[in-house]
C-alpha cells in the first residue's frame, strides 16, 4: 500500500492526490463508463426480463392448451353422458316397443269387444205403437153395442190385445235385463283399458324424464361449446377434485401394495432363491413386486372388460364376447394369484416362527412355540389378508384411470403456477438489478461532481455528469 | 439423423438395463470372529462362542459369510480357520447352517485348545485375505483378545497400507491384564497402538466395543 505513496511521510497527501487524479480521469472517462454500467444493466436486468416475458408467453400458452384441453374433455364427457341417455332411451322404447304390437292388439280387442258389447245395448225392440189406444177404443166399445156377436168378437179382439200387450212389455224386460248383464260384462274390460293405459303412460313418463335429461346435458352442452369463463371455471373444479380424490385413494392402494409386498417379499426368497440383484433389488422382492404389478395389471384389464373403466379402446370396442372371456380370464388370474399370496403369507409366518426358535435357540434359550392359538390366529389372519388384498388392489384400476384423465390439468395447472412464479421472480431480481445499477451510476456522478462543477464554472454552460 | 439417435438411445437403454443388473455381493456382509486362545483368555472361549452365537449369527442374513479364525503363536496359517460359513439365500437352508454353525462354535467354546504366544497381526492379515476374497460390499472382523501381541522369534508381521481396506474392526470384550489394573495407561496406550496401526494400514474404522450387547447396533451401524 505505501509504495503508492507518492510522499511515504505524508500519506494523506498522497491519497488525497490519488482521489483528485481519479476523479479527473473518470470526469473524462464519464461516459464510456456510463455506457459501461447500463450495458451491464442490460445484459443482467435485460436477460432476466426476457426469461420472464418467455415465461409468461409461455404460462399463457400453458393455460391456452389446457382451457382447450378441458373443453374438449367436457364436451366430449358430455356427449357421453347425452348417448348414454339416448341409448336409456332406445333400450326403454326397445323394451316397450317390443311389447307395444300386443299391447295395442289387447287395447284393439278390448275397444272392440267395448263396441260390441255398446253396438248390442242400442238394439233396443221398439214397442208395440197404438197398442194401449186400441185396447181402451176396444174396451169403450164393449158395452156400447147391442149386437152380441160384434160385442164377442171386440170382447175376444180385447183379450187378445191386453195378451199381446203383457207379452211385449215381458220381452222388453227381458232385453233391459239382458242390457244390463252385456254392461256389468263390460266393467271388467273398462278396468283392463284403465291400467293399459296407466301403463302407456308410465313408459311415456319415463321418455319424458330422459328428455329431460338429455335437455339438462344439452344446456351445458351449449355454455361448454361457448366456451364461457364459468363453464371453464366449473370443468376445472371438478376436474382438480376428480384429481385430489384419485390421488387420495391411489395412495391409500400404494400404501396396501407396500403391506402387500411386504407379505410375500420373504417367503418369496424360499421360492425364488438368487444372488443376482437387479437396481439394488433382489431377484425375490423384484418376483414379489412383480405379483403385486401383475394384481394391478389384472385388476385394469377386468374394470375395462366390465366396462367400468375406458383406458384401452381396443377393449372397449371388443364384442361382448371377447369382453367376457378376458372378464373370466382376469377373474381366474386374480383368484390364482390371491391363492399364492394366501399361501405365501402362510409360508411366511412359519419363516418367522422358525427365524424366532433359532434366535432363541442360539441364544441359549430352548425353542418351543409359545401361544399356539395367538400363532394360528396370525396365520389365519395373514392368510386371509393375502387372499383379500389382490382383490382390493384391483380396485385401483377405477382411480387410476380418473388420476391420468385428471393429471394432465392438475399438472398443466401446477406448472402454470411455477412458471408465472419464476416470471414474477425474475423480473423482481431485474428491478432490483436495474435499481442497483441505477444507484451505481448516481453514485459515479457524486464522486466526480467537483470536476463537473469546475467544468460548469470554466465553460459557463451547463456540463451534464452523463 | 432419426435412425441414429434412435440406436443411440436403444444402446444407452440397453446399457443402463445391463448395469443395473449387478451380482448381489456388494450388499452382502462378510463377518470374521477372531478368538484368542492364548494365556489367560483362553478361559473365554466358551463365553465368546456365545456372543458370536446371540450377536452375530442372528444378524446374518441370506448371502452373508462368517469366519472364524483362532489366534495362537503363529495365526498366519490356513489350520487357524476353525470354521466358515456362507448362507444360502433360502432361508429355511441359511437357518439349518446357522444352526450347525452354532454346534461347532459350542464344541470349539468346550475345547481345550490353548497357545503360549499371541499372534494377534497374523489372525488379522489371514481375516483380511479371506474377507477381500469374498469381495462383500460389507467387510467386517471382531477380535476377541486381550489385544497383547506376544510373536515368536523369527515371525515378523507389518501390514500393507491397504491391508484392511474397506475393512471395519472392532475389538471385542478386551479383558485387563495384571498389569492393566494396575495401570490404565498400559492398556490405554495398548489399544491406541493398536488403533494407529488399523487405520494405517487402510481399516474404514476402528472401534473398541466394551459391551457385548452393543453389537447388533454395531453391525446395524456399519452396515
Amino acid at each position: 500500500m505505501k509504495s503508492f505513496y507518492f510522499l511515504p511521510e505524508m500519506p494523506g497527501v498522497s491519497i488525497a492526490v490519488w482521489i483528485a487524479a481519479s476523479m479527473i480521469f473518470l470526469f473524462f472517462a464519464r461516459e464510456p463508463v456510463h455506457k459501461m454500467i447500463q450495458t451491464f444493466s442490460d445484459a443482467t436486468a435485460g436477460g432476466l426480463r426476457k426469461l420472464a416475458e418467455w415465461t409468461k408467453e409461455t404460462a399463457q400458452a400453458m393455460r391456452e392448451k389446457d382451457r382447450k384441453v378441458l373443453l374438449e374433455s367436457g364436451v366430449a364427457k358430455i356427449q357421453g353422458e347425452i348417448l348414454q341417455e339416448f341409448s336409456k332411451i332406445d333400450m326403454a322404447n326397445t323394451k316397450s316397443l317390443a311389447g307395444y304390437p300386443k299391447l295395442q292388439l289387447k287395447l284393439d280387442e278390448k275397444i272392440s269387444q267395448l263396441e260390441t258389447d255398446y253396438n248390442e245395448c242400442g238394439q233396443v225392440t221398439p214397442e208395440a205403437p197404438g197398442w194401449s189406444e186400441v185396447v181402451k177404443s176396444i174396451a169403450k166399445v164393449k158395452g156400447s153395442t147391442s149386437d152380441r156377436i160384434i160385442e164377442g168378437m171386440l170382447g175376444e179382439i180385447h183379450k187378445s190385445a191386453v195378451e199381446g200387450e203383457k207379452k211385449a212389455l215381458s220381452e222388453l224386460r227381458d232385453i233391459s235385463a239382458k242390457r244390463h248383464k252385456i254392461l256389468g260384462s263390460m266393467a271388467p274390460v273398462w278396468k283392463r283399458v284403465e291400467k293399459l293405459g296407466k301403463e302407456i303412460s308410465s313408459q311415456v313418463d319415463k321418455v319424458m324424464e330422459n328428455s329431460r335429461n338429455i335437455e339438462k346435458y344439452m344446456t351445458q352442452y351449449e355454455k361448454i361449446s361457448a366456451a364461457e369463463p364459468e363453464s371453464i371455471d366449473m370443468l376445472s373444479s371438478k376436474v382438480t377434485k376428480l384429481f385430489i380424490i384419485s390421488l387420495i385413494v391411489i395412495c391409500v392402494g400404494l400404501v396396501g401394495a407396500f403391506i402387500n409386498f411386504n407379505l410375500i417379499a420373504l417367503p418369496m426368497s424360499e421360492l425364488v432363491p438368487a444372488g443376482v440383484r437387479v437396481a439394488g433389488m433382489a431377484v425375490s422382492e423384484i418376483s414379489a413386486l412383480v405379483i403385486v404389478a401383475l394384481e394391478l395389471v389384472l385388476g385394469i384389464f377386468l374394470f375395462e372388460a366390465i366396462g367400468v373403466t375406458h383406458t384401452f379402446p381396443q377393449i372397449a370396442n371388443m364384442t361382448r364376447g371377447k369382453r367376457k372371456i378376458i372378464l373370466w380370464g382376469c377373474l381366474l388370474g386374480l383368484l390364482f394369484l390371491s391363492s399364492v399370496e394366501a399361501s405365501l403369507a402362510i409360508l411366511r409366518e412359519n419363516l418367522a416362527e422358525a427365524k424366532n426358535a433359532l434366535d432363541i435357540s442360539l441364544a441359549g434359550g430352548s425353542a418351543s412355540v409359545s401361544n399356539e392359538i395367538n400363532s394360528r390366529i396370525t396365520v389365519i389372519g395373514q392368510a386371509m389378508l393375502g387372499f383379500v388384498l389382490p382383490w382390493i388392489l384391483a380396485v385401483i384400476a377405477i382411480p387410476l384411470e380418473m388420476f391420468i384423465e385428471a393429471s394432465q390439468h392438475a399438472f398443466a395447472k401446477m406448472y402454470t403456477v411455477f412458471i408465472t412464479l419464476l416470471c414474477h421472480l425474475a423480473n423482481m431480481i431485474a428491478y432490483l438489478i436495474e435499481g442497483f445499477f441505477n444507484i451505481l451510476v448516481h453514485l459515479f456522478d457524486i464522486y466526480i461532481i467537483i470536476p463537473v462543477q469546475i467544468a460548469n464554472m470554466i465553460s459557463g454552460k451547463q456540463v451534464s455528469a452523463s | 439423423m432419426e435412425k441414429i439417435i434412435k440406436r443411440i438411445l436403444l444402446a444407452l437403454s440397453v446399457t443402463v438395463v445391463v448395469s443395473a443388473c449387478t451380482d448381489s455381493k456388494q450388499y452382502e456382509t462378510s463377518f470374521c470372529a477372531l478368538m484368542d486362545i492364548s494365556g489367560t483368555y483362553a478361559g473365554e472361549k466358551a463365553n465368546v462362542a456365545n456372543i458370536i452365537k446371540a450377536g452375530i449369527v442372528p444378524e446374518m442374513i441370506p448371502g452373508d459369510s462368517l469366519f472364524f479364525v483362532k489366534i495362537d503363536s503363529n495365526s498366519y496359517a490356513e489350520e487357524n480357520l476353525v470354521t466358515k460359513l456362507t448362507l444360502d439365500y433360502r432361508p429355511t437352508k441359511a437357518n439349518t447352517q446357522k444352526l450347525a454353525i452354532a454346534k461347532t462354535l459350542d464344541k470349539f467354546g468346550k475345547g481345550n485348545a490353548k497357545s503360549r504366544l499371541t499372534d494377534i497381526s497374523g489372525a488379522l492379515m489371514l481375516c483380511s485375505d479371506y474377507l477381500k476374497a469374498t469381495k462383500s460390499g460389507t467387510q467386517v472382523m471382531f477380535v476377541f483378545s486381550d489385544m497383547k501381541e506376544e510373536l515368536p522369534e523369527g515371525v515378523v508381521r507389518k501390514f500393507a497400507e491397504d491391508e484392511f481396506d474397506g475393512i471395519d474392526i472392532a475389538a471385542m470384550n478386551v479383558i485387563k491384564l495384571t498389569d492393566d489394573s494396575a495401570n490404565p495407561e498400559v492398556y490405554r496406550k495398548r489399544i491406541k497402538n493398536w488403533n494407529q496401526r488399523i487405520v494405517d494400514s487402510g481399516a474404514k474404522s476402528w472401534n473398541t466395543l466394551i459391551d457385548a450387547t452393543k453389537i447388533q447396533e454395531f453391525i446395524y451401524n456399519v452396515k
